[in-house]
């Protein structure tokens, strides 16, 4: 496992075995719409069949819904964004994966209001899948996109650091450093000391 | 016969499965509208026939031993009566007016075989009987005071009571007393008048989940019945307290007594577990699957290449794998060999497609 | 590449093997520069003869602030009298009539390509000059006049001369919420780059969004929440006459482009890796999936395909 600070791994754990727990899921018809057999924690049909959503929070800003059901459950990951920048490039990230959302069958094409990003699991999900290994992905997933969001972060300002200085680099080249400019070198130091000057009258002129 | 018979019978889930008497053959439904029927041959089954009639997901089969009948259930609302025609070498459907508009969950056999109950989604149990009159099967409905849908069913071996696992937290049991189709019982301890639709029980876990299974013991003096809450609950006829067994373990979905005093249960953990009464109490005892030996196989080329690909590991499925046999939950446990009180084998079928006979001894 | 050239490439490429290869090809193009420019390259009556217009959104400007000038000095003699239609200005070449001297022929192609970057130098030049005036005058609280250089739809160049300095004001509009962002982030640093001793020389750079600078908080503009206003303080020392001035002309005007220009290759940049990323958590995804059995698979002649 790549480096994980002290308190996510509580925080991961936490998810993984809630994650564990609920996802005990079995194919259920539903009791109000004939020959209808949905996802109740999105149809909420019977309120019977819908367990208590429960949060686990990292802190206020990094939390995760999970909502069981009968036969489907709902998971809603809040992604740390710590400024304007993380923010833009979650938002830009959780809607490049929601727009693929059909490669990635657990994922729902809107999150739940509040939240980064929703994933919803149903029972003919777990038929197809090995539930330890969809934990898994679900905590990689969660592991990952805050270093990626991140790292992205840091390639953006290091991108405009570069930039920046490139840029401004090319107009640093006062008269001094190019030769063959004696005239002007001479003209310059004039205009500075004229400069100093000026500027002393000026301080005194206002003053008075 | 050999300890551990491992079949894969399909891809995706077993929703269901039911032997018929000597065990040679099995009817099964692959997770759609259709029950397959597989007959034995050497170590292997092989498919003899497919049963469609259903529309929709079949979600329970049983097999009456002696009538040689199979009844199924889907959720499409239907039951179906299965008769085997040896002259056309087919199995020829009746339908069952259940009259219930929604899914139909759970159904089995009396242990007479005269009646079957079917559980459904519309909040009622259908006891059904043979109509000699019309010439069809008819139903009288158990409705109150289910308020869920039922999810398991068990009889007495009286024929008579009925006990029933509800999505409403609750399990009773129930008179099935069908006046003209049964004698009247000898008296039990669950109560001495039983007309239909007598409340002879009505039980809670502690901590309110779905009640997924129900099982009388071989006696039929106790009841267990296992919830979400991960605990089987233990209530004797007349008895004052409920024994719980709680576990660390995934719910059960499943459980079956293999003698007065022991109970298996199995369902999300993927293993079948070994409960014994050890005096007054009842105990975890051991898992029944000592789990296996990974076969290494050496990895192909392309295998290599291709788990590379699409998963981005270089290992084939070596880790991939739970180190049980069944490789997801265990949806049905029933006895496959020995008398109701002493059972030695047992089979079970899950979500893995997987069919498999366990010896307990 | 993290610099823009000052030449438009595209012309300098197409012009050459006429004009410096005096070899005669039927041309008839349209060529695209920054901030909107478009030009037109075409051989209308004979190969022999090339016609180079251009259009420029801000050209009557320029024109307000002494470009006609520049042109009558650098492009006098191929100056069109009759500007085509659709455009501000045109040259024509004819090249039975160009120089002898092979270089000189390339550096009127170099010209040409550079007409863009010469006409935004004019109000440049003007300040520059302007500032200079003042200075020697001992003016040391001018009133001087604010160019104004409308750019782009809703983008403007502003340029003062004041006593001892030539400010320049480039407000630049950031069209989606992550342009504004990345841009944030990109003047940060344009800002805070002067703290390092190699560019400690570089003109001083100032950042606000949302509020006009004081320069030219007079001039009623709508105000705009995606509006940034750039401001260049350029003291006597960055455009001392000669090569360093035109350099600083050249590098100054093309800001806004450089920077629009990294904030695109930034958000190409993020793409790829996101797709990247995605492409990796589907790969997680599908462990969990069992691996299907072996189907039988069949050759294109029928047989089995074997996979041991």
């Amino acid at each position: 496992m790549p480096f994980v600070s002290n308190t996510l791994r509580p925080y991961l754990a936490a998810v993984r075995s809630t994650l564990t727990a609920v996802l005990c899921l079995e194919n259920f018809s539903s009791q109000v719409v004939e020959r209808h057999n949905k996802p109740e924690v999105e149809a909420r049909s019977s309120p019977e069949i819908v367990l208590n959503p429960l949060t686990i929070s990292r802190n206020e800003n990094e939390k995760v819904l999970i909502e069981p059901s009968v036969n489907s459950i709902r998971i809603s990951i809040k992604i740390k964004q710590a400024d304007e920048i993380e923010g833009i490039l979650c938002h830009k990230f959780t809607r490049f994966m929601m727009l693929r959302a059909e490669n990635f069958i657990i994922l729902r094409r809107k999150p739940i209001n509040g939240y980064d990003i929703s994933f919803l699991i149903t029972n003919f999900h777990m038929e197809q899948m090995y539930k330890h290994k969809l934990v898994d992905f679900i905590i990689q997933f969660m592991e990952e996109v805050d270093k990626e969001i991140s790292e992205m972060k840091l390639s953006l300002n290091a991108r405009a650091r570069i930039v920046a200085e490139s840029y401004l680099s090319q107009l640093t080249q006062t008269c001094e450093l190019i030769p063959g400019h004696k005239r002007n070198f001479s003209n310059f130091n004039f205009l500075n000391k004229s400069k100093v000057l000026s500027y002393r009258n000026f301080r005194i002129s206002e003053q008075g | 016969m050999s300890p551990t018979e491992i079949h894969q019978l399909n891809l995706g889930p077993i929703t269901a499965h039911a032997f018929n008497k000597d065990r040679s053959q099995v009817a099964i439904c692959p997770n759609n509208n259709e029950v397959h029927v597989y007959q034995k041959s050497g170590k292997g089954w092989n498919l003899i026939h497919a049963l469609v009639e259903h529309d929709k997901l079949v979600t329970s089969i049983d097999w009456a031993p002696e009538s040689n009948q199979l009844v199924t259930c889907s959720q499409d609302r239907n039951a179906y009566v299965w008769t085997f025609d040896s002259v056309t070498n087919k199995w020829k459907p009746t339908l069952v007016l259940l009259r219930i508009n929604r899914a139909a969950t759970f159904v089995r056999w009396s242990p007479n075989e005269n009646k079957f109950a079917v559980a459904s989604g519309a909040r009622c149990i259908a006891i059904c009987y043979f109509d000699e009159e019309n010439d069809w099967w008819t139903s009288k409905h158990l409705k109150k005071p289910i308020r869920s849908t039922v999810l398991s069913l068990d009889w007495h071996p009286n024929n008579v009571l009925l006990a029933a696992g509800c999505a409403d937290f609750k399990a009773r049991v129930f008179s099935a007393f069908v006046k003209g189709v049964d004698q009247k019982p000898p008296p039990t301890p669950w109560g001495d008048k039983l007309p239909f639709n007598t409340i002879c029980g009505e039980f809670s876990n502690d901590s309110s989940g779905w009640i997924h299974s129900v099982s009388f013991s071989p006696s039929g003096d106790a009841l267990a019945f296992s919830g979400h809450d991960s605990q089987i609950c233990i209530v004797y006829a007349g008895g004052e307290s409920q024994n719980i067994i709680r576990t660390t373990s995934l719910p059960y979905l499943s459980l079956l007594w293999i003698t007065e005093e022991k109970l298996i249960a199995a369902g999300h953990d993927c293993v079948p577990v070994l409960f014994e009464k050890q005096g007054q109490l009842w105990k975890f005892s051991k898992v029944i699957d000592v789990g296996k030996k990974k076969v290494v196989t050496e990895a192909t080329a392309f295998n290599k290449f291709q788990g590379w690909d699409s998963k981005g590991i270089r290992e084939g499925s070596k880790e991939t794998e739970l180190n049980t046999i069944h490789q997801n939950t265990i949806t049905s446990i029933r006895p496959y060999q020995g008398s109701r009180n002493d059972i030695s084998y047992i089979s079970s079928s899950g979500i893995d497609g997987k069919l498999v006979v366990w010896d307990l001894k | 590449m993290i610099l823009l050239d000052y030449h438009n490439v595209v012309i300098e490429e197409t012009l050459k093997q006429p004009i410096v290869g005096l070899e005669p090809a039927v041309l008839d193009m349209t060529v695209v520069d920054f901030d909107g420019v478009s030009y037109r390259i075409s051989t209308p009556q004979s190969k022999n003869i090339i016609r180079f217009s251009m259009l420029m959104q801000c050209f009557k400007e320029l024109i307000q602030w002494g470009a006609q000038e520049m042109l009558q000095k650098e492009y006098g003699a191929y100056i069109l009298p009759q500007t085509e239609s659709g455009y501000d200005f045109s040259l024509e070449f004819d090249l039975q009539k160009l120089p002898e001297d092979k270089e000189e022929r390339e550096t009127l192609v170099k010209k040409v390509s550079l007409i863009k970057r010469n006409l935004l130098a004019q109000p440049f030049e003007r300040a520059f000059e302007q500032q200079a005036q003042y200075e020697a005058e001992e003016q040391t609280n001018p009133t001087p006049i604010l160019m104004q250089i409308h750019y782009r739809d809703q983008e403007t160049i502003y340029i003062q001369a004041q006593y001892d300095r030539v400010t320049v004001i480039f407000s630049t509009l950031f069209k989606e919420e992550t342009d504004r962002i990345f841009g944030r982030v990109f003047l940060q640093e344009f800002v805070d780059a002067r703290r390092r001793p190699a560019i400690q020389k570089a003109p001083q750079v100032l950042y606000s969004s949302k509020d006009p600078p004081l320069e030219i908080r007079h001039l009623t503009e709508p105000q705009n929440e995606n509006v940034g206003y750039v401001t260049f303080v350029l003291f006597p020392r960055h455009f001392v006459e000669g090569e360093v001035r035109e350099k600083t002309i050249s590098q100054i005007q093309l800001f806004r482009d450089y920077l629009h220009y990294h904030i695109k290759c930034s958000k190409a940049y993020m793409h790829s890796r996101m797709r990247a990323r995605v492409q990796a958590f589907l790969k997680v995804l599908n462990r969990a999936k069992p691996e299907s059995p072996t189907v039988e698979k069949k050759t294109i002649t029928g047989k089995t395909l074997v996979r041991a």
